[in-house]
């Protein structure tokens, strides 16, 4: 999985693509996220439009990234999750902490 | 005290063992109890005793199917005497002679063993055609002895000797290399098929090294003439005559259409023979065998390993039956069902131990609850922490703390005490003999409720799953639930069983099953559901534990 970081404003985009699972990519958002929080970039948004699956270990590090986040006084948000990962936040309760926003310009202005 | 005895027990491939007779009783038969196990079909579970009376060993027969046998001639009970040569059933593949320690010992008894013809001492050399078929003869015999089930070390002592008979060598040696990488003296044998004592040996290590480390074998003929520069010193002061040093690679086979390759891979260690006398060239021949046998070696080899790992895997596999044991055990088989609802569950473990768990539990006033949870991840870890949560919940129920703050304070013990990429899903729920049904679904997948007259709904509260955040409040939903309604609990393992297509049985099909299914008792509706399922994978292993809950209420 590759993260691409952008900023709009006061808020890091993070553009994930590829399957957020066990293994290289699920670590690589845990520290790509710690190193944002060292960097003092503490409103971040996780762009899912292009993250097809998502397994417990993928939930483990958007859990992990989120209680990092909110340690660190800043905020982590979700965009456009795909209608496979919108299922498992729902079933999982996730919809119910984690902000979620299906368009970007609201997703950035409401943090 | 006992008159000091052995058995000198010699394999048809001239392996020596000696086991001393040092109890009154000494037991020989096939079952591995026996003092003295032969593998043989032919000798019985319990064979014969060595009973020691008077002085003396008598070799009693115990009622074996094949006979007992004493210099050839059966026998029931028979005082043994010093070299007297001993048969068990029909086995000839063992020559076990009696020894009496207080007697000179007549080594010379293993000389004449008929299969043991071939020493290069005794080997003339008539002509080199037959001694090549001696060679072959002899190699043959090896590979034979890899089909029984030798030890290792026998194993690698018999190519040794073998690689010294072929070759016609004086000394052989097999080393291996160990964890950190340097070779180690395995088996140092003489043309006598003794072991060479030691730790270390005067040998050429520059062949040693030249074959290892470039993989290949390296052999050296009258070494005081050869012009190559391997070794050339070591040789010379060594006054080494003939060597012949092969390396020992683990093979991996690929099969392709209709060929067989072989890929070359790294030397594990290497086999090497060696001789002062002058003349004794080491042939073409005796090279391809000697190459041939080194490959023969570790294929035995990482067979035994193979079979070791397989024993591992077989220890791992029944821990992990006990733990399933433990889980089973914690299931609620004594819970006393009420009147006014019936219960059946079942549970499908994809592996020994998973990380599924459910439980009942009688509460005051004859109200119940009802928890089925899924811990992410699998085995013994995962099963581990279901039994602890198990536990807790019981714990709290049982101290009659209301839904919210059993749920609630399980997560904050979860998220403090659990590993952070653990969490459990969660459906819990209390219910009262006036239907009155309370829930809290934290992360797990919704259960089905059908009312009697087919209508469906599913049981959510949209909390998050249990160990992720400490600040969650868990809030109860209810419902009332009337005689003739259902609800099936279960977890993901149900919805997302797969078929050969990879399709998975759905959250639409299970609900169809439950409406349908709503007029039939609470056991006839997990089993129908439980055939559904399996039906579906036809036979498929499953990646996830399957367990459900079906809990119908009754008519009153």
């Amino acid at each position: 999985m590759e993260i691409q970081l952008r900023t709009s404003g006061s808020v890091t985009i993070l553009d994930l693509s590829g399957n957020l699972t066990i293994g290289r990519s699920e670590e690589n958002l845990r520290e790509t996220v710690k190193r944002l929080i060292d960097e003092e970039r503490r409103f971040l948004l996780l762009n899912l439009s292009e993250v097809p699956t998502i397994d417990s270990s993928g939930i483990g590090a958007m859990i992990k990234s989120f209680t990092s986040v909110k340690e660190a006084n800043g905020k982590l948000k979700i965009l456009k999750p795909s209608r496979m990962a919108r299922q498992l936040l729902s079933i999982t309760g996730l919809l119910s902490v984690l902000e979620t926003y299906d368009d970007e310009t609201s997703a950035v202005s409401s943090f | 005290m006992q008159k000091p005895a052995r058995l000198k027990i010699v394999n048809r491939f001239g392996v020596m063992r000696s086991l001393p007779l040092g109890k009154p009783v000494f037991t020989i038969g096939r079952k591995a109890e026996n003092d003295l196990q032969l593998l043989s079909d032919s000798v019985s579970r319990q064979h014969a005793e060595i009973v020691y009376e008077d002085d003396a060993y008598y070799l009693v027969d115990i009622g074996s199917k094949r006979g007992t046998f004493v210099n050839d001639q059966q026998i029931a009970r028979c005082a043994l005497q010093h070299l007297d040569r001993i048969r068990i059933g029909g086995d000839e593949d063992q020559q076990i002679i009696f020894l009496d320690d207080t007697i000179e010992r007549a080594s010379a008894i293993f000389d004449s063993s008929p299969r043991l013809t071939l020493t290069p001492q005794q080997a003339e050399r008539v002509t080199s055609a037959n001694e090549e078929l001696q060679k072959l003869a002899r190699f043959i015999e090896v590979n034979q002895a890899f089909k029984f089930s030798l030890t290792p070390d026998d194993v690698l002592c018999l190519i040794v000797d073998a690689a010294i008979e072929i070759t016609q060598a004086e000394r052989g040696f097999l080393m291996l290399r160990n964890l950190a990488g340097d070779l180690e003296f395995k088996v140092a044998r003489d043309d006598g098929r003794s072991w060479l004592e030691g730790a270390d040996f005067a040998m050429s290590r520059s062949v040693v090294e030249e074959a290892f480390k470039q993989n290949r074998s390296v052999i050296i003929n009258d070494s005081r003439e050869a012009a190559s520069g391997i070794a050339r010193e070591s040789v010379r002061s060594l006054d080494l005559r003939s060597i012949a040093c092969v390396p020992l690679r683990l093979f991996q086979m690929t099969e392709n259409m209709d060929a067989t390759t072989v890929l070359k891979r790294d030397a594990i260690g290497v086999l090497y023979v060696d001789s002062h006398v002058i003349g004794g060239t080491i042939t073409e021949t005796s090279i391809r065998l000697l190459e041939s046998l080194a490959f023969e070696a570790t294929k035995s080899l990482e067979n035994v390993r193979l079979m070791h790992e397989e024993r591992e895997k077989k220890q791992i596999e029944q821990e992990l039956g006990v733990a399933r044991q433990v889980q089973v055990a914690l299931s609620p088989t004594a819970f006393k069902v009420p009147d006014y609802f019936e219960v059946a569950a079942h549970n499908i473990p994809s592996r020994y131990v998973g990380g599924d768990f459910y439980d009942f539990i009688s509460l005051r006033d004859e109200r119940s609850a009802f928890a089925l949870g899924d811990v992410s991840g699998k085995g013994v870890a995962a099963a581990l922490l279901a039994a602890m949560a198990q536990g807790a919940l019981q714990a709290q129920f049982t101290s009659n703390l209301p839904l919210a703050e059993v749920v609630t304070s399980l997560n904050k013990v979860l998220v403090q005490r659990s590993a952070s990429n653990r969490f459990i899903t969660l459906f819990c729920a209390t219910l009262d003999p006036d239907g009155h049904f309370t829930y809290i679904n934290a992360g797990h997948n919704p259960p089905v409720l059908a009312r009697a007259n087919g209508e469906t709904e599913t049981l959510t509260t949209k909390s998050v799953l249990l160990g992720a955040f400490d600040f969650v409040e868990y809030k109860p939903r209810q419902t009332r639930l009337a005689p003739g309604d259902v609800v099936v609990m279960y977890t993901d393992g149900v919805t997302e069983a797969v078929d050969a297509d990879n399709q998975m049985f759905g959250d639409e099909r299970l609900e169809k099953l439950v409406r349908e299914g709503v007029h039939l008792g609470a056991e006839e509706i997990k089993q129908w559901i439980m055939d559904e399922v399996l039906n579906f994978t036809a036979g498929l292993p499953q990646g996830d534990d399957i367990t459900m809950i079906v809990l119908k209420m009754r008519q009153r």
